[in-house]
C-alpha cells in the first residue's frame, strides 16, 4: 500500500512534511535573493532594516553590467541557433540512420555533457590562445555551442523517437516529397523538442561560468564572469539585484516553456 | 494485349540473410477487393510495402497497367495507404488532414474545400472536420486516415492491418463501413491482416501467405472449402486432422484406412499418395452429423465433454487412438445427452480432405 | 549555470526513455543518414576532441617528455589529500542527495497532479535559476553574519555563530542544493513505473509497511537510486564553480585545483596530468552509469 497516495495514513503525514520542507529549501535561496535585493542594508542584514531600489539604480548605472548582459544574450542567441540547427540534423541522423557505431557517435556528441567542464575549458583555452580565438566572439560561440549541443540533440531526438515514422510514410504516399513531409509534417509535430533544445542550449551559454572565466578577456565578459567577479571582491546588494533579474528571467522562460507546452498538447 | 490492372511479377524481398518475401507473382483486376491474409512474417507486409514504395524488392516488379512501378518514388505513386496505427498528423486538424494530399498537389483551393467536404462526408464524420486528431477515437482517427487515403482518387488503397489497434466491437463497424466505400468508390483495395474472419468477412478474394509464399489464391469459399494445402485448411476455419493410412486411389476415388480399423472411401484427395503411405484427414468440426444419412461414413468416437455455446453445442470426443476430436454439429443434441458415451458419429467423405503427414 | 543544465537534460533523457519507445519495423528507408551527422561531428572533433587530446598531450611533454607529472602528483601528500577532500565531498553529497532525495520522488510519484506540479515547479524553478545566483545566495545565508546563524542564535540553539561556510559543511549544503533536482526528477519516473499492485500484494501476503519498503519499494527502485547516484557523484567529482565559493582553502577539490595550476601557477604540465585523472574516473564512472541505465531500459523494468 505503499504507492497508494490515499492508504498511507501516518506514513503520508511524515513524508508530505519532509516533501514541504525539501520545496522550501528549494525555494529558499530564490526568494531570499529577490527580498535581499530590495533591503536597504549594505551589510545584508537580514531581515532588513528598509526596503529601497537603490541596488537596480547602482546596478543600472554601471555599464559594465548592462554590457555583460547583452554580451551574454548575443553570445547565447547564436549558440542556441547553432546548436539547434546541428542538433537537428544530428538527430535524424541518431534516430533514423541504421548504421554501424551508431550508439558510439551519439556517444561521443554526448561526452561534452558528461566531461567536466573544467577540463574542457582549460583544454578550449589554451587551444584558443594558439588560434588567437581567446576572448572572441566567435570563440565563445564555438565553445558554447561545444557544450550546448547536447542539450539541443537530447529533447529533439527524444521527440523524434516518439514521433511514429508511419506519420512521415504516411505524408509521402499521401504525395509529398520526403523533404516536403519533413518540413510540413515531422518538425511540426516534434516543435516542442526543438523549442525544448533551443531554450536549453540558450540557458547552457546563459549560464555557462567555467568556460566564460578562462575565454573572457577585460573587453569581452559575459555576465557570469562579472557576477564571478565581483563574487570574489565582496557580497554587494548589487549582485543581489543582478541575481534577481536573473530569476526573473527563468520565471518568464518558465512560463513561456508552460505555454508553449498547453499549447501544443492540445 | 490487356495487361492486368495490377500485376506483382517474382516478387522477392531479402534483408541480408532473412528472406522475407521469396516469390509472389499476382494478378489483381481493377474495383477488386483482395487480401494478403497470413500469419506474422509470412511476408504479406513486405510485399505491401513493396507496392506502396517504402522497400525497394531485391528481385521482380510490381507493375500497375502494364508500367512497372519501381523506378516511381513512393510520393509519385498516387497510391492511397491506411495504416496500422493511427497516422494522422497530429497538428493538422482532421479538414486539414484530409486536405493535405490535395494541398500537396497544389489543387485550387475550392476544389480542396469541396473534396474534403465529399471525403468526410463519406466516412460520416463532417462534424469533426475542426477537430485535432487527438480529440477523436482510434475508429474515427482510422476513419479520418481512410478518407485522407481516398482524398485524390487513388487507384490503389493499400490497407496495412488498419483495425488491429481497434476493440472488436470498433473493427466490426469499421469493417462495415469499408465494405461500404469500397462498394461507394470502386477503388481497388489491398488489404494486409491475419484475422482470417476479417479477410472473409471483407474480401472479394484472399491470398493466403506463408513463408514469403502464397500458399493459395482464391475466394473465401475456395479457401474454407477447397483448401489447397494443409495449411490453408488448418489456418483458415477450424479443423480437425485425423491420421490415416492410404489404402489406395481408383477410378479417382480415394480410399483410407483410420486408426481404429475402419476404411472409409470416397475422400477428397490433395495430390497423389501411395499405397500405405501415412497421411492426414482433415474433417471440419461442423461437417460432423449426429445422424447418419446415406452417403456418410462413421467415425467410433467417446464423448468426453459437451458445451451450450449458443447457436450450436460443441462436443470434445476422442478416438481410439486417443487424439482428441472437435465437433460442432448442426443438428444439436439434444440436452438430456449424457456423457461421457461412446457412440458414433457421421460425416460425407467429400468434405474431408486428404493431405500428407 | 552551465553544469547544471548538463545533467538536466540528462537526467530528463533518462526518465523520458523509460516511457516505452515505439519501434519502427517495415518501414525503413534509410535517406543516406551519415550526412546529418557531419556539421556535429565536425564540432565536436575540432573544437572538443582534439583540444582535449591536445591538453593530455601536455601532460607527457611539459615540462620535458615523461611521466614525472603523473608521479608528482600521486606522490605528494598535498595533491593526495585534494584527492581524498574530492572523493570525500563527492561521497557525502551522493549520500545526502539520495537520502533527500528519495522521499520527495516517492511522495511526487503519487500525490495529485495539482499539488505535485506545484513541488515540480519549485524543483524547476531552483534548478534553470543561475548557478552563481543560488551560489551567492548560500554565501549569503551561511555566513557568520547570515540568517542562519542569526536565526539560530535567537532561539537561542547556539550561542557562537557556527562555521558554516569556507569548510566541508558549506560545500556539502551547496552542492546538496544543487544536485537534488538530478537525483529527483528521474527518480519520479522509476518510482511511478512500480506498479502499486506489487506493494498491495506483498500488504497482502503479510507484509508490514517497514517491510514492504524494504523488500519491495527499495529493490525495485535501486536501479535508479544507483544510476541517479552514480551520476550525482560523477557531477560532484568535477564541480568547480560551488566548490570554490562555498569551501576553504584547506579542502580544495580537484576541479579548483586543476583551474589553479593553469591560471594562477601556469603549470600547464601538472594541471593537465590532474585534468587527465579527472577524466578517466569520470569516464568510467560514466560508463557504468551507462551500463545501469542501459540494463534498466533493456529489462523493460521501466
Amino acid at each position: 500500500m505503499l504507492l497508494d497516495y490515499d492508504r498511507m495514513g501516518w506514513l503520508r503525514v511524515a513524508l508530505l512534511g519532509f516533501t514541504a520542507l525539501v520545496a522550501g529549501f528549494l525555494l529558499l535561496p530564490v526568494v531570499f535573493i529577490v527580498l535581499l535585493s530590495f533591503g536597504s542594508s549594505r551589510w545584508l542584514a537580514f531581515p532588513p532594516p528598509g526596503w529601497t531600489l537603490k541596488w537596480y539604480q547602482e546596478l543600472f548605472a554601471d555599464p559594465a553590467w548592462l554590457n555583460a548582459a547583452l554580451t551574454s544574450a548575443r553570445i547565447a542567441t547564436m549558440t542556441a541557433i547553432l546548436a539547434v540547427a546541428i542538433g537537428l540534423l544530428a538527430s535524424f541522423a541518431l534516430v533514423r540512420g541504421r548504421f554501424a557505431g551508431r550508439e558510439i557517435l551519439r556517444g561521443l556528441l554526448l561526452t561534452p555533457m558528461v566531461l567536466p567542464v573544467v577540463v574542457f575549458a582549460i583544454a578550449i583555452y589554451a587551444f584558443f590562445l594558439r588560434l588567437g580565438l581567446g576572448g572572441t566572439t566567435i570563440g565563445f560561440v564555438i565553445a558554447h555551442t561545444v557544450l550546448a549541443l547536447p542539450f539541443a540533440i537530447i529533447p529533439i531526438a527524444t521527440a523524434l523517437e516518439g514521433f511514429d515514422k508511419s506519420i512521415e510514410d504516411a505524408a509521402i504516399v499521401c504525395g509529398a516529397s520526403p523533404l516536403e513531409a519533413r518540413l510540413r509534417i515531422t518538425l511540426p509535430s516534434i516543435r516542442i523538442g526543438i523549442f525544448s533544445a533551443a531554450i536549453f542550449s540558450f540557458l547552457a551559454s546563459w549560464d555557462e561560468v567555467v568556460v566564460a572565466i578562462f575565454m573572457a578577456s577585460p573587453s569581452l565578459q559575459t555576465l557570469p564572469v562579472k557576477i564571478w567577479g565581483s563574487l570574489r571582491s565582496d557580497l554587494s546588494p548589487v549582485i543581489a539585484a543582478a541575481s534577481s533579474l536573473l530569476v526573473g528571467l527563468t520565471l518568464a522562460l518558465m512560463v513561456m516553456t508552460a505555454l508553449l507546452h498547453r499549447k501544443f498538447r492540445t | 494485349m490487356t495487361h492486368p490492372f495490377l500485376s506483382i511479377r517474382n516478387l522477392r524481398k531479402a534483408f541480408g540473410a532473412i528472406v522475407a518475401v521469396h516469390d509472389v507473382t499476382l494478378d489483381i483486376p481493377r474495383g477488386e477487393f483482395l487480401t494478403f491474409l497470413g500469419p506474422s512474417g509470412s511476408g504479406k507486409s513486405t510485399t505491401l510495402y513493396a507496392i506502396a514504395g517504402f522497400q525497394d524488392p531485391t528481385s521482380g516488379d510490381v507493375l500497375l497497367e502494364g508500367k512497372s512501378l519501381l523506378a516511381v518514388p513512393s510520393h509519385k505513386r498516387n497510391i492511397g495507404m491506411v495504416f496500422q496505427r493511427y497516422t494522422l498528423f497530429p497538428h493538422l486538424t482532421v479538414a486539414e488532414n484530409v486536405a493535405f494530399p490535395l494541398r500537396v498537389r497544389r489543387r485550387p483551393d475550392a476544389d480542396v474545400k469541396k473534396k474534403v467536404a465529399d471525403m468526410l462526408a463519406l466516412v460520416r464524420l463532417e462534424s469533426f472536420a475542426g477537430r485535432l486528431p487527438g480529440a477523436l477515437s482510434g475508429g474515427q482517427q482510422q476513419r479520418v486516415a481512410l478518407a485522407r487515403a481516398l482524398a485524390y482518387d487513388p487507384p490503389i488503397l493499400l490497407m496495412d492491418e488498419p483495425l488491429s489497434a481497434l476493440d472488436k466491437k470498433l473493427r466490426e463497424e469499421i469493417q462495415g463501413e469499408i465494405r461500404r466505400i469500397h462498394r461507394q468508390t470502386g477503388v481497388t483495395i489491398l488489404y494486409v491482416t491475419h484475422d482470417q474472419e476479417e479477410a472473409l468477412h471483407l474480401s472479394d478474394r484472399i491470398a493466403l501467405f506463408k513463408d514469403g509464399r502464397i500458399e493459395q489464391t482464391g475466394t473465401g469459399e475456395d479457401l474454407y472449402l477447397r483448401p489447397a494445402t494443409d495449411f490453408v485448411a488448418g489456418f483458415i476455419g477450424n479443423s480437425n486432422f485425423l491420421a490415416a493410412e492410404h489404402l489406395g486411389t481408383t477410378n479417382g476415388t480415394t480410399t483410407i484406412r483410420m486408426t481404429d480399423g475402419s476404411v472409409i472411401s470416397g475422400v477428397r484427395a490433395n495430390g497423389t499418395f501411395g499405397k500405405g503411405q501415412k497421411t492426414r484427414l482433415m474433417i471440419r468440426p461442423e461437417a460432423f452429423s449426429m445422424e447418419r444419412s446415406p452417403a456418410s461414413a462413421e467415425l467410433n468416437v467417446e464423448i468426453v465433454d459437451i458445451a451450450f455455446y449458443g447457436e450450436r453445442r460443441r462436443i470434445v470426443a476422442r478416438i481410439a487412438a486417443g487424439q482428441e476430436v472437435d465437433i460442432r454439429p448442426t443438428s444439436a443434441m439434444q440436452s438430456q445427452d449424457v456423457w461421457p458415451c461412446s457412440r458414433q458419429v457421421f460425416f460425407d467423405p467429400a468434405a474431408a480432405f486428404l493431405f500428407p503427414a | 549555470m552551465d553544469e547544471t543544465v548538463r545533467a538536466v537534460s540528462s537526467r530528463s533523457r533518462v526518465a523520458v526513455m523509460s516511457v516505452e519507445t515505439r519501434r519502427n519495423f517495415g518501414t525503413v528507408r534509410v535517406p543516406a543518414g551519415l550526412n546529418g551527422l557531419l556539421p556535429a561531428l565536425i564540432l565536436i572533433m575540432l573544437f572538443f576532441v582534439i583540444p582535449v587530446l591536445a591538453l593530455l598531450l601536455r601532460s607527457v611533454t611539459e615540462p620535458e617528455p615523461g611521466l614525472q607529472n603523473y608521479a608528482a602528483l600521486l606522490g605528494d601528500g598535498t595533491y593526495a589529500r585534494v584527492f581524498f577532500n574530492t572523493f570525500l565531498v563527492a561521497a557525502l553529497v551522493t549520500v545526502a542527495t539520495v537520502l533527500v532525495a528519495f522521499p520527495v520522488a516517492w511522495m511526487l510519484a503519487i500525490m495529485p497532479s495539482g499539488l505535485a506540479s506545484i513541488i515540480f515547479g519549485i524543483i524547476i524553478l531552483s534548478m534553470w535559476t543561475n548557478l552563481l545566483t543560488r551560489t551567492y545566495a548560500w554565501m549569503v545565508l551561511l555566513q557568520r553574519t547570515g540568517v542562519i546563524n542569526r536565526t539560530l542564535m535567537t532561539i537561542g540553539v547556539i550561542d557562537h555563530p557556527l562555521p558554516l561556510i569556507n569548510n566541508l559543511t558549506g560545500v556539502t549544503i551547496g552542492m546538496v542544493y544543487i544536485m537534488l533536482p538530478f537525483m529527483i526528477l528521474p527518480l519520479v519516473g522509476t518510482l511511478r513505473a512500480i506498479d502499486p499492485m506489487t506493494l498491495r500484494a506483498a500488504s497482502l501476503c503479510g507484509a508490514s509497511p517497514f517491510q514492504a519498503f524494504r523488500r519491495i519499494l527499495v529493490p525495485l527502485s535501486l536501479p535508479g537510486v544507483a544510476a541517479g547516484g552514480l551520476m550525482v557523484f560523477v557531477m560532484s567529482l568535477g564541480y568547480f564553480v560551488t566548490p570554490a565559493l562555498l569551501g576553504g582553502t584547506s579542502n580544495m577539490m580537484l576541479a579548483e585545483m586543476i583551474a589553479q595550476m593553469v591560471q594562477s601557477l601556469l603549470n600547464w604540465g601538472l594541471g593537465s596530468a590532474a585534468a587527465f585523472i579527472l577524466l578517466v574516473v569520470t569516464m568510467v564512472l560514466y560508463a557504468l552509469q551507462l551500463r545501469l541505465v542501459g540494463a534498466r531500459r533493456t529489462s523493460g523494468g521501466i
